[in-house]
């Protein structure tokens, strides 16, 4: 019973710390929201 | 006269570009002369002669385009000692440092030596060129790259995502595996989003020296789940021919008015066909005496006409696409 709870408390805590690294991980000021605009012409 | 070294997927594209800018003689040279005669025959035209010629006359070309897979540096050696430019397009981090090495060699023979004239790097470094003039202050350029040339460029693709990525950061050199440093990266459609990471790639490194007042460089390349997880193992599946369409994007961060501005330009073509394209407009303006300043450069540099070299390359067909927010 031990065993477990250790291995459910080490699942928790890892994925608490991945999800901090992933939401910390996002580009700041990353664009979002846009398009594409040609700006040259083919020959 | 322009000599090409290598009639693969690079090669070829720098003939068609250099033939359909008029160029009534080019020189080919390739190890397996099959491949240069196949090339030589479809391209030659009645006014417009495609020679397959061996190395040793290379060495009579002012200008000889390199596109071979790396290294580069020992075959530029000798074409640099027998006084002919060169253009590089290799994407090799080490052989780039070794190709820059030679800028004394070529000062003293009189010669240009472009390093790196490809599409990432290459027309990544013209891009952010060009966009550094709408900013005051440029201090970060990042750059993604989607899609492979040749087999050599897909066989490139594949160590840059084992080996060890170059970042500029804030005054020093970051080393980080390839692989990691997932983002997810909008390039022009028809291509779209990927998720790209980091790679052993050279375009930091050369960015760099561009732009000497950077503070960040950053380069990345797309990838599957696939990539990654056999990156560290041989290449299982034998590389395509050519890979499909490709993309390239650049981000330029600066300030302007006082004010932080993101610019980001993408290119949606074959990454071949725009390295070709781009080493063809490189080569022909140091054949037509444009480009003189002996020594080693990279494209974006402030010593090369590098509005010229992308004026020719949007005429040659590459078009251009600016991201606008909504």
């Amino acid at each position: 019973m031990k065993v477990i709870r250790r291995v459910l408390l080490a699942l928790s805590v890892a994925s608490a710390v991945a999800g901090v690294l992933r939401f910390k991980g996002k580009g700041v000021g990353a664009i979002k929201q846009g398009g594409w605009r040609k700006i040259t012409d083919k020959k | 006269m322009i000599g090409i070294y290598g009639a693969g997927i690079v090669g070829a594209r720098v003939t068609e570009t250099l033939l359909n800018n008029s160029f009534a003689e080019v020189c080919v040279h390739d190890s397996s002369s099959t491949v240069a005669i196949r090339l030589a025959k479809r391209l030659s035209k009645e006014n417009q002669v495609v020679n397959v010629v061996d190395r040793n006359k290379l060495n009579s070309a002012k200008v000889v385009v390199i596109a071979i897979p790396p290294p580069h540096a020992e075959i530029a050696r000798e074409l640099i000692e027998q006084k002919v430019s060169v253009v590089s397009t290799s994407d090799d981090i080490s052989d780039c440092t070794n190709l820059l090495a030679l800028s004394e060699l070529a000062k003293r023979n009189s010669v240009v030596l472009i390093v790196g004239s490809a599409s990432s790097p290459g027309m990544s470094a013209l891009l952010a060129r060009s966009m550094s003039k709408v900013f005051d202050v440029v201090d970060e350029v990042h750059t993604a790259l989607h899609g492979t040339g040749g087999p050599a460029c897909a066989r490139q693709h594949h160590r840059a995502l084992s080996g060890q990525s170059l970042g500029w950061h804030d005054g020093e050199w970051l080393h980080r595996p390839g692989g990691s440093g997932r983002e997810l990266c909008w390039f022009p459609e028809p291509v779209g989003a990927y998720d790209c990471y980091r790679g052993e790639l050279p375009d930091p490194l050369l960015i760099k020296r561009a732009f000497p007042e950077l503070t960040r460089a950053t380069a990345r390349v797309s990838a599957t789940r696939r990539d990654r997880v056999f990156a560290k193992l041989p290449q299982l599946i034998p590389p395509q021919a050519e890979g499909g369409m490709g993309g390239l994007r650049v981000e330029v961060r600066g300030n302007k008015n006082g004010q932080r501005v993101v610019d980001v330009v993408g290119v949606v073509e074959r990454v071949g066909q725009v390295a070709g394209v781009v080493s063809a407009c490189t080569a022909a303006l140091i054949n037509s005496s444009e480009i003189i300043q002996p020594g080693a450069f990279v494209l974006g540099e402030m010593a090369l006409p590098n509005d010229r070299i992308l004026g020719n390359v949007v005429a040659s067909g590459i078009q251009l696409h600016a991201f606008v927010r909504a």
